[in-house]
């Protein structure tokens, strides 16, 4: 497995008012297929915002592909903890969006968005509208959406953190199926450790206040990953690195 | 208005208090009407009240008649109200929703207009109304302008509200994508404040009948407010109630009129529109990938 930097990331660091900090001093190399977890509040989403080119920095330098991040980028797509779907649209129309945006909604746009919801499983819901679509279905179009950008570097923002357990579970595994390919880079952040390291090539634990990677863990488990996997003391021994690296750096933290 | 027609329904499941439904529920009402009426007429007819400032239902069914049939003065009068509502309405609600766009789009267009909207809100409106006859003369322009001054507030704050409850996550979705100014405002920003407008329209076409009625008390040759000031003041009061049961008929028919506009082009927030919906999407995608 190569690993292949896609982010890179010198003394970054993000304030949003003087005292408030939310990420600082971040100096960190992202390869292919990494998570990115940490307790609410540590500053994840922020660093993910700058990434992507959402929010300026204050100090430092964030690069994507070696170009120095300005501002959105066409080979960032993004999914939220929210479906953020437009609800007077249909599931088509939803996914069509990043076409209609960019002015091409071709025949080709159109076959592409209908391939989508298929690979996502929302086969026969293509024309529903997001009110009449579950949780879970709803996070579906958001992903065959973000599939729809082309973008090949997905930043994932709790995605399925609003969903029950089962349905997290499961559509983890069809998002491991749907996002294997060497030419995708995904970045998935979330307070879940379990999550974190079921899904990632690589997992940086955060720690708050400021907001900092404590720690990066490579995570050698066979592929493709298996609900099964989350059992066995491999597994277990990682779920530990990360959690002591987590509560060495909130011992006596207020909470 | 709306939710009259689910809370019947749910109470036939339970079988509750609305027995045979919706035909006997207004049965029942009209009875309880007829009985009141009959009550009111016979206290008249007995001494009881006076005749001359509460009119006999009867006098106020001939009157009816007289003002539509006989002698049908009042067609012309309700033209000139409604188009004096209907003018002020349409110019309030252009510039609330205006000047609601331009202060959310514009941080430095809103702190300057702040000041000036706790003036006018802190004024009743109607108060202002002497002043626009002054200004506007006795014709239609004053009505005009207390009708659109009245109506004007609603279609502000709603839209107000509308643009600024669109989703942090929403606007970052759009950015991400690359979308222009123009296209967040058209595709996210308008859609999502929809809903909260169209309340504030409906709002609006109410208050600007009150406006322009008002204004006529004040000073006019024509309109139904004018109208029933001629007939208080001559003490024909079955006519001036006959008046006013037109304006309240008048403005239950447009409020309806604004629910089924509000009704089609919200599709999305009705089960049976929007299952329609879907379907005629379905096919035109079908009919469209097949060619």
């Amino acid at each position: 497995m190569a690993d292949e930097v896609v982010i890179e990331a010198k003394g970054l660091s993000k304030a949003f008012t003087e005292t408030v900090i939310a990420v600082e001093d971040a100096i960190f190399q992202i390869p292919k297929g990494s998570s990115l977890v940490g307790p609410s509040g540590c500053g994840k989403s922020t660093l993910l915002r700058l990434i992507a080119g959402l929010i300026d920095k204050t100090d430092g330098n964030i690069s994507v592909r070696n170009a120095e991040v300005t501002g959105p980028r066409k080979d960032i797509g993004l999914m939220f903890q929210k479906a953020v779907l437009l609800e007077w649209r249909t599931a088509i129309e939803n996914v069509l969006l990043p076409n209609e945006i960019r002015g091409d909604v071709g025949p080709e746009a159109k076959q592409k968005a209908w391939d989508g919801l298929q690979l996502v499983g929302l086969k026969d819901f293509e024309f529903a509208f997001p009110r009449q679509l579950s949780g879970g279905m709803q996070q579906r179009v958001a992903l065959a959406r973000l599939l729809q950008t082309g973008a090949d570097i997905m930043l994932l923002d709790e995605p399925f953190g609003a969903l029950d357990e089962f349905t997290r579970e499961r559509l983890n595994v069809e998002l491991l199926r749907i996002v294997d390919d060497p030419e995708i880079t995904t970045i998935f952040v979330t307070h879940n450790i379990t999550e974190a390291i079921f899904l990632a090539d690589k997992v940086f634990v955060m720690t708050p206040r400021p907001g900092r990677i404590a720690a990066m863990i490579d995570i050698n488990l066979p592929k493709p990953r298996t609900i099964e996997m989350e059992t066995t003391p491999e597994f277990n021994a990682l779920i530990k690195e990360v959690r002591d690296v987590l509560s060495g750096h909130l011992d006596g933290a207020p909470l | 208005m709306s939710s009259i027609e689910p809370d019947i329904n749910h109470n036939i499941e339970i079988g509750g208090e609305f027995k045979g439904g919706l035909i006997g529920a207004t049965i029942r009402h009209l009875l309880i009407l007829l009985v009141i009426l009959f009550v009111w007429e016979m206290a008249n007819r007995t001494g009881m009240g006076d005749p001359l400032l509460l009119p006999r239902p009867t006098d106020i069914v001939l009157s009816i008649w007289k003002i539509y049939v006989t002698q049908g003065n009042v067609w012309y009068h309700l033209w000139v109200t409604f188009k004096e509502a209907m003018v002020g309405c349409f110019i309030g609600c252009v510039i609330g929703i205006g000047l609601a766009v331009a202060a959310v789009l514009s941080d430095t267009f809103r702190q300057f207009l702040k000041p000036y909207i706790i003036i006018v809100e802190a004024t009743p409106r109607i108060a202002i109304g002497p002043i626009l006859v002054t200004w506007f003369g006795f014709g239609m322009s004053s009505k005009v302008a207390l009708a659109a001054l009245v109506c004007f507030f609603a279609p502000f704050v709603n839209t107000i509200t509308g643009l600024l409850g669109v989703e942090e996550e929403s606007y970052e979705l759009f950015r991400s994508l690359g979308a222009t100014r123009k296209q967040v405002f058209w595709r996210l920003m308008i859609p999502t404040a929809l809903p909260t407008m169209n309340a504030g329209l409906k709002l609006a076409v109410g208050s600007a009948f009150g406006g322009a009625l008002v204004a006529e008390f004040i000073s006019a040759q024509s309109g139904m407010g004018i109208l029933m000031a001629r007939y208080t003041m001559s003490l024909n009061m079955p006519s001036a109630f006959a008046g006013l049961l037109s304006i309240t008929l008048y403005g239950f028919i447009l409020f309806r009129i604004m629910e089924i506009i509000d009704h089609r082009v919200l599709y999305w927030r009705n089960d049976e529109l929007m299952e329609k919906k879907s379907l005629q999407r379905s096919l035109a995608w079908n009919k469209e990938m097949k060619s």
